[in-house]
């Protein structure tokens, strides 16, 4: 019965999401189209933080490559869209299989601490190589174009371009949900609970984070690859570390422990700023409340807390 | 030469300073097992305090430095008995989360208290104007305070560590609390002893600070990254590596600056990392270990 | 596992919350939305845009607003980030219903709006980033600029320098747009003026935000210059000259020009510690314009704030007035009429008559030079001599050829 209900309200919100730009006000295309592309975002990291274990804290790296090749060839080429977001997600990869190699020997905090000083160097990198990166002032002006596989698209329209977010989110969350339910998936949780074990099992751990984590940077970068033309530029806030701390509260905003705990974290985040940021400038202090009460009270995320006790009572 | 000698006493200042400003980032996490995050912001608390001592209060500049960081320190206490006793027994990364929501709390509240001007604090008299040093150098002469200030410190706390009751407990409570506590330690009170202690050296890198940059409310964030490098670096949990750390750091930034600028933004991030992979405990830690 | 209910039902159930907000009725106040840096290092700037936009207001809707409407502006933080003031102007427009924009305190972020700007159908006008490409290469119909721009900074910079006989030059500048474009231009108009300057190789630019200037102070200290041209600006200025005192920097004996280093926080901020017989350039000096405009400008942003407006203060105080001339003479308050107006629009601000130009859209004003003088013990900051106020005219180039509007 509760399956029943619960399949009918995605129905619902999917249906919802499809004819938004119709039925909300012009200014929540835009909200929804963010909450998509950071929901993306936090959902690659969540792979390797809510199902491996593992907290990153330089995912930016992997937005921000993502960024930056999809603003370099759409200024640069003439090339459509989908081109140019395939080459961030190999772009991504490689990032992720290069920081990763590094990285996943460590653990916890000196994980953490890695992962971080890769993200700054990237961000260092972007913000002084003027000749390539346009330094500071980042990669703005350049031209929407088309889509690709032959469909005419104003991607300029905001409507459009939010519908054709949808669509690519839409796909690669479903992707990564069948990656998470495989055995894979499984082996990562594994992982999380306890790695001797699975070592014990006759896995390579090793190798398992690193395809975890090149998984998560080619995700990533999709997601940086769309925010480029949502935000038409690629500035180097998008590599910076408080960049990187974005899909970590999301995901403990939303909870870690669901599939779409960190999409819906990214909803609450986006809406909480957009509503709190018309009443007052604080917008940074009641976040830092927020999170605080989740931390120390919801650990689960709102989401997680709140299916946890609704699947509980069945 | 003496573009050498310039860079190289450049790097101490810069180096002694950070020292005094991250010790106390290493120090918690070697006892309490926390990452601050918002130890930034409690460095630019003090020197904020400190501002309000001196400019407002009129209080003099040594003054300032007895009574800001204990005022930081109090109000470490009441963050750690409100937020932080909850989590003391979790992962790491509640620790990460939670300190950088006391950071987002703390920076928005000191632009609300004290806005958003820039505000400036005078060395101490005895303190101003620069000094000659062999070689035709002129260095300024606050630089030297700063430099002796930072020795001071270490001494300070090899004394603490090694010859004070209060010490051995902390470093009893850091290798095996339940221990401690069966040995009849409160353990309790040590770790928000130990915070406090943190955010007071944290505040008093703030005073000392302050003569020598603009008080901004940016000055938290630019400074929070400077010192998890430094920590990485000299190793987690270790003060006289925070040392080394520091100095590492403080010559990256005077010759960087100088003769590389154009790497400079990398050159301590490649640092952290190459120290990471080769020595993950920093090269003279002996922290925690998974 | 399915999890999209609650998901589904909060973002659906706040949207409808959300979008029940009234739109703004037909008689209600007209709004403008301000992009300014609210918080960080900088946000002293938009502090003082704040102040200068209420005094203009209040003068405004105490005799009469606009149209018979009250005028209201919106702040929203641009964070000193593109990205963010991007869609803060979004929000301003599609959410909070402003007819025009305003702001934008660095370049950094104008090179990123603007060109996202005609999609939003609203003029924007820029009180502080002096970025050019915003009026060359990026300009576009519903983009203005009422203050001074890099290039009119920099030929005030280069008649100054020029006149100081000054040979060898060099500069520290923050890494961005600001202070590479100004080092650039500075140069190639003291080329204009003096064939046989030199300028530096190996100029410095220090991070925007670097808290320690010392390697470039030492490096600069040791290529023994004539001049130096300093871009810095805001706290890093302060930063900056405190560090350059202790090293004896402005004892060498070289010129030193600070393209904005009469701004009055920095000046606040320094004190005494603003050595004496340095050239302070300024898009606005509240002392040097003896408009009847200014004097009451002036007396009155004292009274209130009790301090001398600043040129950010100022610039935002011209734009709201710019914007009630142009929705009265659109007779709308359509965000594409209202842009039109401004087009070639005359405006009293307290400099004198600024016009914005028909090629692209600058106003044709110039910067305030000065060099420092004694204290002046009433407000605790240096004084400036030998004032020059440069015209629009004088320090004005051509309008860029890459500007096609």
């Amino acid at each position: 019965m509760k399956r029943l209900l619960l399949a009918l309200m995605a129905l619902i919100l999917a249906v919802g999401l499809v004819v938004l730009p119709w039925i909300a006000p012009y200014f929540y295309i835009f909200i929804a189209t963010e909450i998509l592309i950071l929901g993306l975002f936090a959902t690659s990291f969540n792979l390797i933080f809510g199902y491996t274990g593992m907290l990153s804290f330089g995912h930016a790296a992997f937005f921000g490559i993502g960024a930056y090749a999809s603003a370099m060839l759409l200024m640069g080429s003439p090339w459509p869209l989908l081109a140019c977001l395939a080459v961030a997600i190999v772009a991504g990869a490689v990032l992720g299989l290069v920081i990763g190699f590094f990285s996943v020997r460590l653990d916890e905090v000196y994980f953490a601490m890695l992962t971080l000083a890769f993200g700054m160097m990237v961000f260092a990198v972007v913000h002084q190589w003027r000749s390539v990166t346009n330094g500071s002032d980042g990669i703005a002006g350049f031209r929407m174009g088309g889509l690709g596989l032959g469909m005419e698209l104003t991607l300029g329209n905001p409507a459009v371009y939010y519908h054709v977010v949808l669509a690519i989110v839409a796909l690669a969350m479903a992707v990564l949900y069948l990656i998470c339910r495989s055995s894979f998936g499984l082996v990562l949780r594994a992982i999380r609970e306890n790695p001797e074990r699975v070592a014990f099992c006759g896995l390579n751990v090793r190798h398992y984070r690193l395809a975890a984590f090149t998984i998560s940077g080619a995700f990533s970068a999709l997601a940086g690859g769309l925010m480029a033309p949502f935000l038409r530029i690629a500035s180097p806030e998008l590599v910076h570390w408080t960049m990187s701390a974005e899909p970590v509260l999301m995901s403990i905003l939303g909870g870690t422990g669901y599939f779409l705990g960190p999409l819906f974290g990214a909803g609450m985040f986006v809406l909480l700023k957009t509503i709190i940021t018309d009443i007052t400038q604080a917008w940074m202090l009641v976040l830092g409340i927020i999170l605080a009460i989740m931390v120390i009270f919801f650990r689960r995320g709102l989401l997680g807390t709140f299916l946890d006790r609704w699947l509980e009572k069945s | 030469m003496s573009g050498i000698a310039l860079a190289l006493l450049n790097s101490l200042d810069i180096g002694l300073l950070l020292f005094i400003i991250a010790v106390g980032l290493n120090i918690v996490f070697g006892v309490l097992n926390v990452i601050n995050f918002a130890h930034g912001a409690l460095y630019m608390l003090g020197a904020y305090v400190a501002y309000s001592c001196i400019a407002i209060l009129g209080l003099s500049f040594w003054l300032a430095l007895i009574v800001a960081p204990l005022v930081v320190a109090m109000l470490a206490v009441l963050v750690d008995r409100i937020m932080l006793r909850f989590i003391y027994e979790r992962e790491i990364s509640d620790s990460l989360l939670l300190t950088f929501a006391l950071l987002l709390i703390l920076n928005e509240s000191v632009r609300q208290i004290w806005g958003t001007g820039i505000h400036v604090v005078e060395p101490p008299a005895g303190f101003q104007g620069t000094i000659r040093l062999p070689g035709g150098i002129t260095y300024p002469t606050y630089s030297l305070f700063v430099v002796i200030m930072g020795f001071v410190v270490l001494g300070g706390l090899w004394y603490l560590f090694n010859r004070t009751r209060l010490g051995i407990i902390m470093r009893a409570a850091a290798l095996d609390r339940e221990m401690a506590q069966a040995l009849c330690i409160n353990t309790k009170r040590v770790i928000t002893a130990v915070f406090a202690f943190g955010a007071w050296l944290a505040a008093l890198g703030g005073v000392v600070a302050a003569p020598m940059r603009a008080i901004d409310p940016g000055m938290g964030d630019k400074i929070i990254i400077e010192s998890f490098i430094v920590v990485v670096i000299g190793g987690l949990g270790s003060f006289p590596g925070a040392l080394l750390g520091a100095i590492v750091l403080g010559l990256l930034h005077g010759f960087g600056g100088r003769y590389l600028p154009d790497i400079n933004l990398v050159l301590p991030f490649i640092g952290m990392a190459v120290v990471l992979l080769i020595k993950p405990h920093g090269i003279m830690g002996k922290g925690a270990v998974t | 596992m399915k999890t999209l209910s609650r998901q589904g039902l909060a973002v659906l159930a706040m949207a409808g919350l959300l979008a029940a907000a009234p739109a703004g009725a037909a008689d209600g106040p007209i709004k403008i939305g301000a992009l300014y840096m609210l918080s960080g290092s900088a946000a002293a700037y938009g502090k003082f845009a704040q102040q200068g936009i209420q005094l203009a207001l209040d003068e405004i809707n105490g005799s009469g607003g606009v149209l018979g409407r009250q005028l209201e502006v919106m702040f929203e933080d641009s964070e000193g980030k593109a990205a963010t003031a991007i869609q803060a102007a979004r929000k301003l427009v599609y959410q909070n219903g402003a007819v025009g924009l305003m702001g934008l305190d660095s370049s950094g972020v104008a090179q990123g709006l603007v060109p996202v700007i005609p999609e939003l159908e609203r003029a924007l006008i820029i009180t502080h980033a002096a970025t050019p490409d915003v009026t060359g290469k990026l300009c576009n119909a519903y983009t203005y600029r009422v203050s001074v721009n890099v290039h009119q900074n920099m030929k005030g910079a280069a008649l100054v320098a020029a006149d100081s006989g000054a040979k060898k030059w060099t500069t520290i500048g923050p890494d961005y747009a600001f202070g590479h474009q100004s080092w650039e231009f500075f140069g190639k108009y003291l080329k204009e003026l003096v064939p046989d300057a030199e300028l530096s190789s190996d100029p410095s630019f220090p991070r925007f935000g670097a808290e320690d200037f010392t390697p470039f102070i030492n490096s600069v200290m040791e290529a023994k210059p004539d001049g130096v041209l300093i871009s810095v600006w805001g706290g890093d200025l302060v930063n900056f000259v405190r560090q350059a005192n202790n090293r004896g920097f402005f004892d060498q004996g070289f010129q030193v020009l600070m393209t904005v280093g009469a701004a009055t926080e920095v000046l606040t901020a320094l004190g005494e510690q603003m050595p004496e017989n340095v050239w302070l350039g300024t898009r606005y000096w509240y002392d040097s314009h003896d408009t009847e405009l200014n004097k009451q400008f002036v007396a009155k942003y004292r009274e209130t704030y009790k301090a001398p407006p600043s040129y950010n203060a100022e610039g935002a105080y011209v734009a709201i007035y710019a914007y009630k001339q142009a929705i009265e003479k659109a007779g709308s308050t359509d965000g594409k009429a209202i842009a039109a107006a401004l087009k070639g629009a005359s405006v009293n601000a307290p400099t004198g008559v600024l016009t914005f130009r028909e090629g692209d859209n600058q106003g044709l004003i110039g910067p305030t030079w000065g060099r420092t003088a004694a204290m002046d013990d009433a407000l605790k900051i240096r004084s400036l001599a030998d004032i020059r106020n440069f015209s629009g005219d004088e320090v004005t180039p051509a309008v860029d050829a890459e500007c096609k509007m």
